[in-house]
């Protein structure tokens, strides 16, 4: 059997030693043109082209998927010039009931005035059925433009043969080579976080300690930056978080906190895991003091604030780096900051993160994707370029409460990064409404009906008191007739 | 390849587009919407549209979610209600709400009147015997009122039974002592809101309802 076996074995010698040399050389390559150049902080420049590239081919793509459609006489699908229905102009609840109640007529009794009452708000309840504006921003965003991934576009059946061969250009790119390289450069900012904090933790020196972990921190930032291809602008660099205060963001993805981390220094704050998150967590805190919850301890909120408020306190220790908004948006609005982090007493400095989604999108759907797969798309698309925008401190006002001042911020926030600014709470993703906003909305009907007066217009006052007049009369009517007539 | 080419790669979408007159660009529209709000999933239940906020601030919503489960909306003659609904059930609900076209004849005016305040008779109507009770009618009005000190509960029952008197008054004429007002049929609902132009009042502003995609 030796004669058999010993042709074979010398092929499967062969095979394994050109992959090892293959290997070598690649991992040779992307050591000297990508990582070294990182970790020096030194870039080449081709970045900027690459997105240059990227958007000619893009607006390429998209004209002709125009064309296309023209030519076979169909519609294409645009988001934002289709929208559902038609927006009406806002206005107050009593406006509204007596527009719809006007179209009654010269009758003056009451069925019209609560059936009609009725259409008013069946009318509303479809319409917040087919477009409203808080559960669309739970799923990605949608583009008018094509960039070759097919996740993010609705017209790819009018492909033709030429856009069919450049996008199976693109993913062969994407997956055969941009994805590996990137896999491979993740892998390695990780292991080198891991080994190396581990070797200088064994230094005597507290100071140089300290300040190699930083180092260290710093390069496996940036490694992880390449690795995911993010192309960050920082803008007013001066309004950098200093020591002694709470930075507060916009939340999008997982990723927020590598795109802050690269460019100062934070103070984490979050829950204990294990496992790998376990390691990189203990890993970062021999170099910076992050605040890491126990499961059981993030429950206690008085506890949570004290902590906080002490790491705060201390004017030598970094900022807090902080999500107010509590879960992930997809980047077109900006919901409900939760107002805890508010009532410390301290400097907040606001940042907004602004990512553009025609070169990849970085929201994380967590009901749609787990993390290892969304990490996994997102070092499948072309790139991650975004904006950060440092805005300038914020204090709390005398007379405002946290909650003031949490909006406050938050307006700030969606006015630098172009986003929606809406007040509904993030939570909503998972849990219900509460029925306190039901309440309110009987209540402002039943304003209407028993006629109280609203702030404004005369017309609208004279009007209400002739209801009023007309209410007291019609509901002492009954009174006297009920037993009579009416048997239930 | 004629008509077909005409349909978005959808060919169902025909079917639906005869049955509620929506174009086909609505009708993807609107597919879409039925996905985000089911998760994507092909059926939609009660508790996906508890997750609209303006919805849950509505005081009447749950008679408009029940309206959606409710088979007597679905033009099939059906009666009682049902747990989930499909994409071409959203779809007849949602027909229930389109304005009349411009060149409707004055029966099609009618028959689409009649069609939208069916819709509502029924949303009233929640034991499905053909009339609107007192206690059906107290239902809904309450729900529109809130239990807050600006209006007392005998105030909601009052204006319901005030209602309910004027419309025994118009339909009835005039009763005895001792007769009884079972409710209101559907006969008398059409007659009250005679003079309501409910087919231009009871429509949401559907966007892209003018493009002729059928070729044919």
């Amino acid at each position: 059997m030796s004669w058999f076996t010993f042709p074979v074995d010398n092929l499967l010698c062969r095979c394994l030693s050109i992959s090892i040399t293959c290997l070598q050389y690649w991992l040779t390559l992307l050591f000297v043109f990508i990582i070294v150049p990182t970790v020096l902080g030194v870039s080449f420049g081709v970045c900027g082209l690459y997105m240059r590239t990227l958007l000619k081919i893009f607006e390429w793509a998209t004209s002709r998927i125009e064309k296309e459609a023209k030519e076979k006489n169909q519609q294409l699908y645009k988001p934002y010039s289709n929208g559902i229905i038609a927006k009406a102009q806002p206005s107050s609840l009593q406006q509204e009931l007596l527009e719809v109640r006007g179209s009654a007529g010269g009758l003056p009794s009451e069925p019209e005035f609560e059936m009609v009452d009725i259409f008013f708000f069946c009318r509303r309840g479809v319409e917040s059925i087919l477009d409203d504006e808080v559960t669309k921003r739970f799923s990605a965003q949608e583009l008018e433009t094509w960039n070759l991934l097919t996740r993010s576009n609705y017209n790819f059946h009018h492909f033709s043969m030429r856009l069919t061969v450049l996008w199976g250009l693109g993913i062969l790119i994407r997956y055969g080579v941009l994805l590996p390289v990137r896999v491979t450069l993740a892998a390695t900012g990780i292991s080198l976080l891991l080994v190396f904090t581990a070797l200088v933790g064994l230094l005597p020196n507290k100071k140089l300690r300290f300040y190699l972990c930083e180092k260290v921190h710093l390069m496996c930032y940036r490694i992880c930056v390449r690795a995911l291809t993010a192309i960050i602008t920082y803008h007013n660099r001066e309004n950098k978080p200093k020591t002694g205060g709470i930075c507060v963001s916009n939340h999008t993805t997982p990723i927020d906190v590598i795109i802050l981390a690269n460019d100062g220094r934070y103070s984490m704050v979050g829950q204990v895991h294990g496992g790998l998150m376990g390691m990189i967590q203990q890993a970062m805190t021999k170099s910076s003091p992050h605040i890491w919850f126990e499961r059981s301890e993030v429950k206690d909120r008085h506890l949570v604030a004290k902590r906080l408020s002490d790491h705060v306190a201390d004017k030598t220790k970094q900022p807090i780096l902080i999500f107010p908004e509590g879960t992930c948006i997809n980047n077109t609005s900006v919901m409900m900051f939760k107002k805890g982090i508010f009532e410390i007493a301290c400097t907040v400095y606001p940042v907004a993160i602004k990512y553009d989604p025609r070169f990849g999108d970085a929201f994380w759907n967590s009901s749609k994707f787990g993390l290892v797969c969304y990490l996994l798309r997102m070092m499948s698309s072309w790139a991650i370029v975004c904006s950060v925008w440092y805005l300038p401190p914020m204090n709390r006002e005398e007379g405002e409460d946290a909650v003031q001042f949490a909006n406050r911020v938050k307006a700030a926030i969606a006015a630098q990064g172009g986003l929606v600014d809406l007040i509904w709470d993030g939570g909503l993703k998972r849990a219900k409404v509460k029925d306190a906003f039901k309440e309110e909305q009987q209540k402002l009907y039943s304003k209407v009906l028993v006629g109280e007066q609203e702030v404004g217009d005369e017309r609208d006052n004279t009007h209400s008191e002739d209801t009023n007049q007309e209410e007291d009369e019609r509901i002492q009517l009954p009174q006297m007739d009920n037993e009579d007539t009416v048997n239930v | 390849m004629g008509a077909l080419q005409s349909v978005p790669g959808h060919p169902e979408y025909v079917d639906l587009a005869e049955k509620t007159g929506f174009s086909f660009e609505q009708i993807g529209i609107l597919h879409k919407r039925f996905k985000q709000l089911s998760h994507n999933e092909d059926t939609l239940l009660r508790e996906h549209f508890s997750k609209i906020p303006n919805l849950e601030c509505n005081p009447i919503r749950s008679q408009i979610i029940g309206a959606f489960f409710d088979r007597r909306n679905f033009r099939q003659d059906g009666e009682g209600t049902v747990e989930e609904i499909g994409f071409e059930e959203f779809l007849v609900i949602m027909s229930h709400f389109r304005p009349p076209t411009l060149h409707m004849t004055e029966e099609q005016r009618e028959s689409v009147r009649r069609d939208k305040l069916r819709f509502l008779f029924n949303m009233h109507d929640t034991d499905n015997d053909g009339t609107i009770t007192l206690e059906e009618y107290r239902h809904v009005v309450e729900e529109l009122l809130s239990l807050s000190e600006a209006m007392e509960k005998d105030t909601a029952k009052s204006i319901a039974d005030a209602a309910m008197l004027e419309v025994a008054s118009i339909s009835m004429g005039h009763m005895e002592p001792d007769e009884f007002y079972e409710g209101i049929t559907f006969e008398h609902f059409l007659k009250l809101l005679n003079g309501f132009e409910i087919e231009s009042r009871m429509n949401v502003r559907f966007l892209n309802m003018d493009t002729t995609t059928l070729c044919k």
